[in-house]
């Protein structure tokens, strides 16, 4: 302001083109200090936005290099080590390098596959070729080689030709798990049982996100005991033999947590070799096949009677003669000629009895029941493979009548367990599960299906068919075992066949305070002079049966009792006491 | 005014040199990390592989076949397990706490040197019944 006053009157020309060009009253110097002012904030802001990128990628660093060792290997993505409830190794990833070739870049191709087929001798020489005149930038030329070959082919020296690190999935214990673990295929995607459930569960994201490259993912624990699936093979395996059986299945369940201990079913397949698992024979039974389960499904019958608390363990039914129903006749294996308790109806498994004991309930009563313990719904698990139960569509009495007895309805052998678990741990039912559960959450799915009192009364029956029943040869001193037969006759050509049956075995140890129920089930074993030609469960699956108690029995903990009072005392009693 | 150039462009080289430094520094210490990095994932699958081995080498199907090949053992039974409880008391002890080991002063006491010239002079102190006559 001051300068102005002090500055010489300008003439009056320049003033004039001033007014023309900024107009009147217009300070040209304030104007042109703002314009600097603001070029001077202008330009500061560039070189903050300059520095403050600098900043970012000093802090950030460079993933580049990172980048760049995450490119040459995993091609196929790294799975999670899945352990055993003890903490072995069921399958892990393992490196090992993968041939490769870039076709634009072999110069003489003639020799490059020449020397390729002496080093490999497995490897197609047609294919090889076929492979490296194509246009393609980049071929597969063998997956997965050993040490040696990769040394070997790295000697030769062939201009094109690379190796990259590739996750190879190993299963150690072999076909010991197939089944309940299943397999991967050479990209390292679970195909089907655990792995295609870890993949289901967010693994696959991961890998689509590409993330999943390091071993650096939390193992998986199953609830699967090794030594007690090994066991347990082991005698099926020779049980298959013996009785030259079709196949043959068995399962270890724990009966307060539904956590599977054992599932094995054989013929099985080796996972490292997933070939061998498209074979029609090599299904799992146990999860992806339903069966009619025949005698042991007499258990959720009586059970049923037992828990309306219309008939204890001592009410009569008539097995005097056949029961007739229309033009049916419905025969006990050997007629019992009089009327007999409960408890008989169970040792000696008879047909006509247990059909009373259902007709006596009544159909609804029947069916409400089989689907509280969810015998008629599809059984999901972790497993991808589930079966969905047959049941007939229109249920009239001669359903029940037969049903009552385990024929006219097919449920998966898994499902067969969680109910008849249910109906000797106190009455909840729990869902099976393959992962390892503790009680408390087991506690939290489980349901209330029956009272606490029919499980007494059912760990009484099947602690009596091992005393004097049909369950006698699987009687293992010391483990008080309990248990329950079945032998169902197998449909062929629509007719029920005497000569093909499905044998099947359900036991629980010890009977007082169940833990473990074990199922074995033989599918067409044959008659043995040693067994005097019977091909019923007892004189094949119960043995069978006995055997894998005695084995497995140590490894799962069970401290071994002797002198123990017979079942009325012991468990009829104390259920009594606890009323 | 000179002054404070020269020292503004010497601050300058001074700043410049130290900024290289620094890069530098940082430049070895990524590669290093990398290559940590690298050696790292290498171990990790070489235990990896190890373990498999080691799973492979311990899995009970090996080790019963092994067993069955090379021990005479059999299948242990029920009766064969029993409880620490069920031992047997222990038999009482007659050395009271605090005295010296009995067995060890037994033979402390015993004179070695009277027990070697004895022994020269008398076939049967051993406490064995002498061979006797015409036994063959």
């Amino acid at each position: 302001m001051t300068d102005q006053i002090t500055r010489p009157p300008e003439p009056w020309r320049q003033r004039l083109i001033r007014t023309l060009l900024y107009g009147r009253n217009v300070d040209r110097s304030a104007k042109a200090r703002a314009r600097v002012g603001l070029a001077i904030i202008a330009f500061s802001l560039i070189y903050a936005v300059i520095a403050g990128r600098l900043v970012m990628f000093a802090v950030n660093g460079d993933g580049h290099g990172a980048r760049r060792t995450a490119s040459q290997d995993a091609i196929a993505t790294a799975r999670p080590d899945i352990l055993d409830r003890n903490g072995m190794i069921l399958a892990t990833d393992v490196k090992t390098p993968s041939l490769f070739g870039e076709p634009r870049r072999i110069i003489d191709k003639d020799e490059a596959i020449e020397l390729l087929t002496a080093t490999l001798p497995d490897v197609d020489a047609g294919e090889v070729r076929d492979r490296l005149s194509s246009r393609k930038g980049f071929v597969w030329l063998k997956r997965e080689i050993t040490a040696q070959q990769q040394k070997d082919i790295y000697r030769l020296g062939i201009p094109g030709i690379g190796f990259l690190r590739e996750n190879k999935r190993v299963y150690p214990s072999g076909p010991v798990v197939s089944h309940l673990i299943g397999h991967v295929n050479i990209d390292n995607q679970g195909i089907a049982g655990i792995e295609k459930w870890l993949d289901s569960n967010g693994l696959a994201d991961l890998h689509r996100a590409g993330f999943a490259t390091d071993r650096q993912q939390e193992p998986v624990q199953l609830a699967v005991d090794l030594r007690v699936e090994h066991a347990l093979r082991d005698e099926l395996m020779k049980a298959k033999d013996k009785y030259k059986a079709k196949a043959a299945a068995g399962l270890v369940s724990n009966v307060n947590t539904g956590e599977i201990i054992a599932m094995v079913s054989v013929p099985d397949y080796d996972p490292n070799n997933p070939r061998e698992a498209n074979d029609p024979t090599r299904i799992n039974r146990l999860t992806t096949g339903v069966y009619e389960m025949g005698s042991t499904f007499k258990s959720l019958t009586l059970a049923m009677a037992l828990d309306s608390g219309r008939a204890t363990v001592n009410t009569l039914y008539d097995a005097r003669a056949p029961l007739t129903y229309g033009k049916f006749k419905i025969h006990d294996t050997h007629n019992l000629g009089r009327s007999v308790p409960m408890w008989e109806v169970f040792t000696e498994s008879s047909n006509v009895g247990a059909a009373r004991v259902a007709l006596s309930m009544g159909v609804e009563a029947h069916k409400a029941f089989l689907r509280k313990l969810g015998q008629l719904t599809r059984l999901r698990t972790e497993l991808p493979e589930s079966a969905e139960p047959l049941v007939p569509k229109r249920w009239g009495e001669l359903n029940t009548i037969t049903i009552a007895f385990g024929h006219g309805m097919a449920v998966a052998p898994l499902q067969a367990v969680m109910g008849i678990n249910a109906l000797v741990n106190g009455g909840y039912l729990v869902p099976p599960t393959f992962l390892k559960r503790s009680r408390e959450d087991a506690m939290q799915v489980a349901k209330q299906v029956v009272k606490p009192e029919t499980s007494y009364s059912m760990r009484y029956l099947m602690r009596l068919n091992a005393e004097k029943g049909t369950a006698r040869k699987a009687d293992i001193k010391g483990y008080y075992v309990g248990g329950k037969t079945g032998t169902s006759e197998k449909v062929v050509n629509g007719r029920y066949s005497k000569k093909q049956v499905l044998n099947s075995f359900t036991a629980i140890m010890p009977a007082d305070n169940p833990q473990y129920q074990l199922l074995i089930m033989l599918d067409e074993p044959q008659g043995l002079p040693e067994t005097h030609g019977f091909i019923t469960s007892g004189w094949n699956a119960v043995p069978t049966g006995g055997k894998v108690i005695e084995r497995i029995a140590p490894l799962l903990g069970m401290v071994p009792r002797f002198d123990l009072p017979p079942s009325e005392r012991l468990i009829l009693a104390a259920s009594k006491e606890s009323r | 005014m000179r002054i404070v150039h020269l020292f503004v462009i010497c601050a300058l080289v001074f700043a410049a040199a130290y900024v290289y430094r620094i890069k530098m520094e940082s430049t070895v210490r990524t590669e290093s990390v990398l290559r940590l990095r690298a050696d790292i994932r290498q171990q990790r699958d070489a235990i990896a592989s190890l373990k498999a081995e080691w799973a492979k080498l311990e899995s009970p199907k090996r080790m019963q076949e092994l067993a069955l090949r090379h021990l005479s053992l059999r299948s242990i039974e029920a009766i064969q397990y029993d409880s620490l409880k069920n031992l047997p008391p222990r038999p009482p002890s007659f050395a009271k706490p605090g005295d010296p080991d009995p067995i060890g002063t037994m033979i402390e006491s015993v004179d070695l040197e009277a027990l070697a010239a004895a022994a020269s002079e008398d076939e049967t102190l051993t406490g064995s019944i002498p061979q006797p006559e015409g036994a063959r």
